[in-house]
């Protein structure tokens, strides 16, 4: 490929990537506005009778999920250096941090269960729940989209790939950011 | 402009790769069209069950009806009333208006228009064609449900659609079908909005854009931003439905904090309002064209033109609470939105003023896909303008849940984008299929179109008007609604006969693609107009454009006096003809 080529391919890619973007924008968007909507439109929150979720596990969720966000910009500039070593350490921390987040998030699940917090208990589990199984789900998707980059942890640099790093590390940064905003709105509020 | 060119790609060989799962954006617009024109046919023929029950109450619908109903005699029971007009609405927006002007015209004209050899992602493309098959499979699965198919209405509001007011599986699937169909329609979106960007012929900017590109573009936009709006919407009342959370279950579970129905109507409608102009908006830009194509002169204010309908779509976006006066929001909110609402008006008056400048004095052709054209102009019109009413609060309140509304609507959306979508068919059928469609037909199917159209959705706003409520399986259990039985029998003449008028069209169009010969080999350019996609052979060939063109002109260079005699239009790729 020429460099023209390069060029040309990483521009179109960043353009349809800022597209699909905002459309995941707007649905975590929506969602934590209606979880606002019920947040204001009461007057005790958790409703009497809820207990508040403790911060604990979401805490070391969004210690996790930062982490790994880290370690994802560290494969990204090993892969701009060419250093296949580097590249291979960071894209497994990555990796393995991702399928960390997805544990702790069953954990939280599990905490909340236990105490006595269901789905169908009214509003205010609905809400932890559907944002966080609609997070966990597009972090699943974004577990996806990293293995398609194990072809470039095996093989390393090449600039056919470059579009593929920069796309599915943006969309993984992306969650990393809900997340952050959800655990600042419904867990710390 | 153009940041890269595209390689020309190999004819595909096999069937499957040629027709099926085709990359082609080509194949896969035609694909969307008999997809639509499916959708249009079922939803039509649903539309037709929903009028005989209200002009012949207790009457057997002929012929289908007993096969349909057999436990009543043939007659349309109740519930299967709310399953109809929601499957009809469903069906008419969703899967048959949509993938018509979008899924269609958005994938044939983009690229040719532009001057480009394919969509930037070609694989992306198809995958929105399978996944809205896939949603269409399971949308029509659901009519065999034990317990029926969705009847919340198109709109779908709890607490009808949760699990209280529809118990069955049904609703589930509809919500299931739609989320689906979002993600499909996303994907052409983000999949049109780039190949604008990115793919345009050296030399034309934005201006140089045929206004349908124009109107595809901006419902593109609409479209990546509003549809997951919907999405979340969808998504909660799928928990709800599933999973058993309380979003919109109001007083449920009084002790631990109610769930809000209403919320559903805001997320609905914030989608909601944006989507009518998600399907306007290629049907304006489609028409704002040909009208000048036929009436052989440049588009009047084409610049305006494509400028107001980026105001519009902008403001758009926040005037959805019209929808929703009813719902005892703050007078103060009512008032805003009115306000915000009839703002729309100024943009729309420039545009519609556009349009009659650009027929003004034109020599005007009266092909079928002009007097099409000129259909859109006059239901448009009065669509347009029965809004106003719907849009100024003291009205709707009245007004609002009557056969008004549904007037209103049927002739924004049914009628303006379904003649746009028909003006298109005849007018890009010999490019699509090398093909002409026949004149006459195509004009005795505008006519009877034409006629019965307004009969129906006239007679609508008159007995919305009266206070005919919608959506009742029979209104006329109340005394002062009896005496309208007749305007309503009128009403049903007028759908059987609009009904009728597509057959012409069908056959029309399923001969001519499967089997009628042209004597000669069609020629490039039979319309003389000077947009890109007219320069290739018709039907284009797999790789569009063997050289990118060069782009010199605007799309609408009709009628230029300093042109060499017995011409009377340039190509966008010739440079202006000056004195
Ligand atoms: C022959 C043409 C048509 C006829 C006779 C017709 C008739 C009807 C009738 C009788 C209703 C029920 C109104 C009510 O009870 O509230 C209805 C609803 C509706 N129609 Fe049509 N229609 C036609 C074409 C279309 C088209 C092309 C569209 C596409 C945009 C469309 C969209 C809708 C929608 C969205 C509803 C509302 C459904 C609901 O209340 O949930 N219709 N139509
Ligand atoms: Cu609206």
């Amino acid at each position: 490929m020429t460099n023209k080529d390069i060029e040309a391919r990483k521009l179109t890619s960043s353009i349809a990537m800022i597209v699909i973007l905002v459309s995941f924008t707007m649905l975590f968007a929506s969602m934590l506005l209606g979880y606002s909507v019920y947040r204001f439109t009461v007057d005790v929150w958790p409703p009497m009778g809820m207990p508040r979720i403790p911060l604990t596990i979401p805490m070391v969720s969004t210690f996790i999920i930062a982490l790994s966000s880290a370690t994802l910009v560290l494969f990204e500039s090993s892969f701009e250096k060419k250093n296949l070593k580097a590249m291979r350490a960071y894209f497994g921390l990555t990796f393995l941090l991702g399928l960390g987040f997805m544990f702790v998030q069953l954990q939280l699940w599990n905490s909340m269960a236990a105490m006595g917090l269901h789905a169908s208990g009214g509003v205010f589990p609905s809400l932890f729940y559907a944002l966080t199984w609609t997070h966990a789900a597009h972090i699943v998707a974004g577990l996806i989209a990293l293995l398609f980059l194990l072809p470039v942890a095996a093989k390393g640099y090449s600039v056919e790939k470059i579009t593929w790093v920069q796309n599915v590390s943006k969309f993984w940064h992306f969650l990393g950011v809900v997340w952050l905003v959800m655990f600042i709105v419904m867990f710390v509020f | 402009m153009a940041f890269f060119e595209q390689h020309i790609h190999s004819e595909p060989k096999t069937f499957i790769s040629k027709y099926i799962f085709s990359f082609d954006h080509k194949v896969i617009g035609k694909q969307f069209l008999w997809y639509g024109i499916i959708g249009l046919g079922l939803g039509g023929m649903m539309a037709l069950m929903i009028r005989w029950t209200l002009a012949f109450p207790g009457e057997a619908f002929p012929v289908l009806g007993h096969l349909l109903f057999p436990s009543t005699g043939g007659v349309v029971p109740p519930d299967t009333y709310a399953m109809l007009f929601t499957m009809h609405g469903t069906i008419m927006i969703f899967y048959a208006i949509t993938p018509i002007l979008i899924g269609a015209f958005g994938n044939y004209l983009i690229p040719l228009q532009i001057g480009a050899r394919d969509m930037v992602f070609p694989l992306l493309n198809m995958l929105s064609f399978w996944i809205a098959a896939a949603s269409a499979l399971i949308l029509v699965a659901s009519l065999c449900l034990p317990l029926g198919a969705a009847a919340g209405g198109w709109t779908s509001y709890p607490t009808l659609s949760t699990l209280i007011g529809s118990p069955g599986a049904g609703q589930t699937l509809w919500s299931l079908a739609l989320f689906l169909l979002g993600v499909s329609s996303t994907m052409g979106a983000v999949n049109y909005i780039t190949t604008v960007i990115v793919l345009r012929a050296p030399g034309m900017g934005y201006f140089d854009m045929p206004l349908s590109v124009w109107g595809l573009w901006l419902t593109a936009i609409l479209n990546a931003i509003f549809l997951p709006v919907l999405g979340a919407g969808l998504l909660l009342l799928i928990f709800d439905r599933v999973f058993g959370t309380t979003f919109f279950l109001a007083g449920a579970a009084a002790t631990t904090g109610t769930g809000d129905p209403i919320l559903y109507q805001h997320v609905f409608w914030i989608f909601g309002h944006p989507e009518v102009y998600i399907l306007i908006l290629p049907a304006w830009g489609i028409v704002s064209d040909l009208l000048s194509f036929f009436a052989r002169k440049p588009a009047f204010g084409a610049k305006a033109t494509a400028l107001s309908m980026t105001s519009i779509t902008i403001l758009s976006t926040l005037v959805y609470g019209h929808h929703m006066y009813t719902t005892q929001m703050s007078p103060l909110l009512t008032q805003t939105f009115m306000t915000l609402t009839m703002t729309i008006s100024i943009p729309s008056a420039i545009f519609f003023a556009n349009w009659l400048g650009t027929i003004w004095k034109g020599s005007i052709r009266f092909d079928t896909p002009m007097i099409f054209s000129l259909g859109v102009v006059f239901v448009f019109g009065l669509g347009g303008l029965t809004g106003l009413y719907l849009a100024t609060v003291t009205t709707d309140l009245y007004l609002h849940d009557t056969y008004f509304v549904v007037g209103h609507f049927h002739y924004t959306m049914a009628a303006s984008v379904l003649l746009g979508g028909y003006a298109a068919i005849y007018f890009w059928m010999p490019k699509m299929f090398g093909k002409f469609l026949n004149e006459f037909w195509g004009k005795v199917h505008f006519w009877i179109t034409m006629i019965g159209l307004n009969g129906v959705f006239m007679g609508m706003m008159i007995v919305g008007y009266a206070g005919m409520h919608r959506r009742l399986y029979n209104p006329f259990v109340y005394e002062f609604m009896e005496k309208m039985i007749p305007i309503n029998t009128f009403i049903t003449y007028s759908a059987l006969l609009m009904g009728l008028g597509q057959i012409p069209f069908v056959i029309n169009f399923v001969y001519t693609i499967f089997f009628k010969k042209e004597k000669e080999p069609v020629p490039n350019n039979p319309w003389n107009v000077g947009t890109l996609e007219w320069t290739i052979p018709s039907p284009s060939p797999v790789y569009n454009f063997k050289e990118i063109p060069v782009v010199k002109c605007g799309p609408h260079e009709l009628g230029n006096p300093n042109l060499p005699e017995g011409k009377d239009f340039q190509y966008q790729t010739e440079e202006i003809v000056e004195a």
